[in-house]
């Protein structure tokens, strides 16, 4: 089946996250769709599937205008995607994750079980695959999740299969196994859009490409007139077109550092060190470890092994309390589920995690809070209408700021921000930035995991590079070209 | 065979032979096919309250108004049987039925339609159909002489020298097992629980599902109505009051995540089962009568602690051997 979309805008709350994008896929090819975290790709694919409605522009099958308001209307439609998230069901069986919600009857109207188990098993044999249709969802391997994602798109008789980095988790063996499955659904006649952040693989699975950039159309060709180097210029070219308004700082001695971190099946291996008023990023893939090993850290996960210096004493942190009262602290990415209680003021908030420093013998102390949440308030510049108004409706920016104050309470001197900026407007992303340089320069030390390479580049000074649970390198960002950081971050080289 | 030993089900099923044994030695009275017959009959409305508590609770719900449903619903029809004795009693179970389904129709909708939380809902018709108990039966109670002996009869008929009762029960543990295996709906209410986001990329109208599974309860809790009645021979307003929460125990102890999504009908009648047992078994041998309430609450909570421990979830891996 052909696919055309014509012209496709989407916005969200003001950020353009498709610009007039085109996209042919032409049938019977797989076609690579590629760009960095936050390019689009995952935008495009949502509205493919019925998830997201485009602001604008047309979506065309066979050379005739669709419109897809929900995901059953994709399914019909012949569209089924594979997802990294799971929409699988763990506690049902193989056979029933294939036939969810297309379960065959007898003429009795009771659920043919037989039929469908016989199925499954006939899929499965023809995929080559090596599941037994009984089992349950949850004790199967990633690789084996995907497999029975793929049977279930074609008992539903799609045409089009999405695959968002279907071969992000999988061991080379698997990943080859993956490869003959999408080869022999092309031999079906079946369309495939394959996301990938792995070039090498994109080069050999692929026949065409498509890459976005800032959710703008870049390049859209066959496989064959590109290579690798090409396609890593198209993905990461750009310039730093935002503002990072980083002073320079002269950074001074080691402050931090981890020795040989290790947690089975997590990360191994880690040494890295941080200096007084230095920013250092983490780069990698989603789920390259970064973020594990800074609750580990941090104190919420348990380390296997390794050590922990403070101002070049050995530290034990079993606990978040250990790590705030030795003055580390952690921002996590799920700021509105970890890092905010959404019904309680922005006050409330703010002064969260230093109750015992406002009280005395254990009663709160209003006006030392009342006191320190101002100062956190004007200094941040978080906006509220007023005094007493719940965080939880405040706008993204807002939020993440009351967040960043509540730990600035505590008055830390090593700060961890995971994603920090992500799903957030473009002027309080900046007014962050700003502040990140404020804080360095008053003398804090900061550790910022994130996916966005621009960020990176613009506010670090050292970029630890992660792929798949270890350090690939620790990059000076002067020195160090995106490319090369790509190249890292995706585990070649 | 690890397998079949890591079995909950099989697991709870040991559980309930252990206890039967330890309390044989103590009083071997209690294990005389008539003390078991006697448990059975005991457990039977329990069963039966369960595996409809299970449907619910299958979609990460839970209905609370059970109990009260159950009064309301023998209230009404008792009421009725002592102005017209004359009605066959198949009359009264029916329409126990259907006053039950209505009652539980109504939960269904507040949850589905005008979205209150269903722990929000079900406490409030806990209360409420409990409070129009007192409203139609001017706080009265309706006692065995008042029932006519048809109403009565059916209850005390035998099969196999077992009660009518436990065959009902055993009706009801069929019905629901071949509709939550064997039928579309109840595969869907798996999914529902499951996975409710990805339940709903697939098309499965999730409303409907509430309501059905409401109406359902709430009809097993009318057809418990009639049952509560006809056994004890007594209509009041005090019948059955706090029962919600031992059907609830009986759905945990056998394995129905209060998450949704998981749980064998098998072991929802265990869980009730064993319930049951310790209910009867206690004062069968000489626990003083002030620890035995305290005894149960502790056994049940070994009982899921045992069954729960026994499944381990494998942990997300990030680095992979290549």
């Amino acid at each position: 089946m052909k696919l055309e979309l014509k012209n496709i805008s989407k916005n969200f709350h003001g950020v353009k996250a498709l610009q007039n994008v085109d996209f042919q896929l032409q049938e019977n090819s797989i076609h690579a769709l590629l760009g960095e975290n936050g390019a689009g790709k995952s935008t495009l694919v949502k509205i493919l599937c019925g998830v997201y409605q485009p602001d604008s522009g047309i979506i065309n099958l066979n050379n005739k205008q669709q419109s897809i308001p929900d995901p059953s209307a994709s399914l019909s439609l012949g569209i089924s995607a594979i997802h990294q998230e799971s929409v699988m069901f763990d506690e049902l069986s193989v056979t029933e994750n294939v036939f969810i919600g297309n379960h065959i009857t007898k003429s009795n109207g009771l659920v043919d079980w037989g039929l469908m188990q016989d199925k499954t098993n006939q899929l499965l044999k023809d995929l080559e695959a090596n599941i037994e249709p009984n089992e349950k969802i949850k004790d199967l391997s990633i690789a084996q999740r995907h497999i029975v994602q793929i049977s279930r798109s074609l008992i539903h008789d799609a045409d089009i299969v999405i695959m968002d980095e279907p071969t992000a988790s999988l061991s080379q063996k698997e990943i080859n196994e993956l490869y003959t499955i999408i080869r022999n659904l092309k031999k079906q006649n079946k369309s495939i859009i394959f996301i990938s952040h792995k070039l090498d693989e994109v080069i050999e699975v692929c026949d065409e490409f498509t890459v976005l950039r800032d959710g703008e159309l870049i390049k859209s060709d066959s496989i064959q007139n590109t290579n690798k180097d090409q396609l890593i210029t198209y993905m990461a070219g750009r310039e730093v077109n935002q503002i990072f308004p980083k002073n320079d700082v002269i950074i001074e001695n080691e402050i931090f550092e981890v020795r040989n971190l290790f947690k089975k099946t997590q990360f191994k291996d880690i040494n890295f060190n941080l200096r007084k008023k230095e920013i250092l990023g983490f780069y990698g893939l989603v789920g390259s470890g970064r973020t594990e090993i800074m609750k580990s850290i941090f104190g919420i996960t348990k380390l296997d092994e390794g050590e922990i210096l403070f101002k070049n004493q050995k530290i034990l942190i079993k606990k978040p309390s250990d790590a705030i009262d030795q003055g580390i602290v952690y921002l996590s990415e799920e700021r509105q589920q970890l890092g905010m209680t959404g019904l309680m003021s922005v006050k409330d908030n703010i002064n969260m995690a230093v109750m015992d420093r406002n009280s005395n013998f254990y009663v709160m102390n209003k006006l030392k809070e009342i006191k320190n949440s101002s100062a956190m308030q004007e200094k941040l510049n978080i906006k509220v209408s007023y005094w007493s108004q719940l965080t939880q409706s405040l706008s993204g920016g807002n939020q993440q700021k009351t967040v960043i104050a509540k730990w600035l309470s505590t008055k830390p001197e090593v700060l961890i921000l995971d994603e920090p900026t992500k799903g957030i407007d473009v002027r309080s992303k900046s007014a962050v930035h700003e502040f990140m340089g404020e804080l360095v320069e008053e003398g804090m030390s900061i550790m910022m995991i994130s996916s966005e390479l621009p960020e990176i580049l613009g506010m670090c000074d050292r970029v630890v590079v992660m792929y798949k649970g270890l350090i690939k390198d620790i990059l000076n960002v002067k020195e160090a070209s995106s490319e090369q950081i790509v190249k890292l971050a995706s585990g070649e080289s | 065979m690890k397998k079949i030993l890591l079995n909950r089900d099989f697991i709870l099923f040991s559980i309930i032979l252990i206890i039967l044994i330890a309390v044989g030695f103590a009083n071997p009275l209690f294990v005389t096919p008539k003390s078991i017959s006697d448990v059975l009959t005991d457990t039977s409305i329990l069963i039966i309250l369960a595996l409809s508590q299970m449907i619910v609770i299958l979609i990460r719900a839970i209905d609370l108004s059970v109990a009260s449903n159950l009064a309301l619903s023998g209230m009404l029809i008792s009421l009725l049987s002592t102005v017209h004795p004359e009605l066959p009693v198949y009359y009264f179970i029916a329409l126990s039925c259907v006053i039950g389904t209505i009652l539980g129709v109504l939960n269904g909708i507040s949850i589905a339609i005008l979205k209150v939380p269903f722990i929000v809902t079900t406490l409030g018709t806990l209360s409420i159909y409990r409070g129009l108990i007192y409203f139609v039966s001017d706080g009265k109670q309706v006692y065995s002489n008042e029932f006519s002996e048809d109403f009565l009869a059916l209850i005390h008929v035998k099969f196999l020298s077992l009660s009518f009762l436990f065959w009902l029960a055993v009706l009801v543990f069929i019905v629901i097992y071949i509709l939550l295996n064997h039928t579309r709906f109840g595969r869907n209410l798996y999914s529902l629980g499951g996975n409710p986001d990805a339940a709903k990329y697939i098309g499965i109208n999730e409303n409907k599902y509430i309501i059905m599974a409401y109406s359902l309860s709430g009809f097993f809790a009318g057809l418990c109505g009639y049952l509560w009645v006809a056994r004890y021979s007594v209509a009041s307003t005090q019948i059955a009051i706090g029962f919600e929460l031992t059907v609830i125990s009986a759905c945990v102890v056998g394995g129905i995540s209060v998450m949704g999504g998981v749980g064998t009908v098998l072991g929802c009648v265990l869980g009730a089962l064993l319930i049951g047992l310790i209910r009867n078994a206690l004062p069968a041998v000489d626990i003083s009568q002030f620890w035995q309430l305290a005894i149960s609450g502790a056994i049940i909570l070994l009982a899921i602690i045992i069954n729960t421990k026994t499944e381990q979830r494998k942990e997300k891996t990030i680095m992979v051997e290549n």
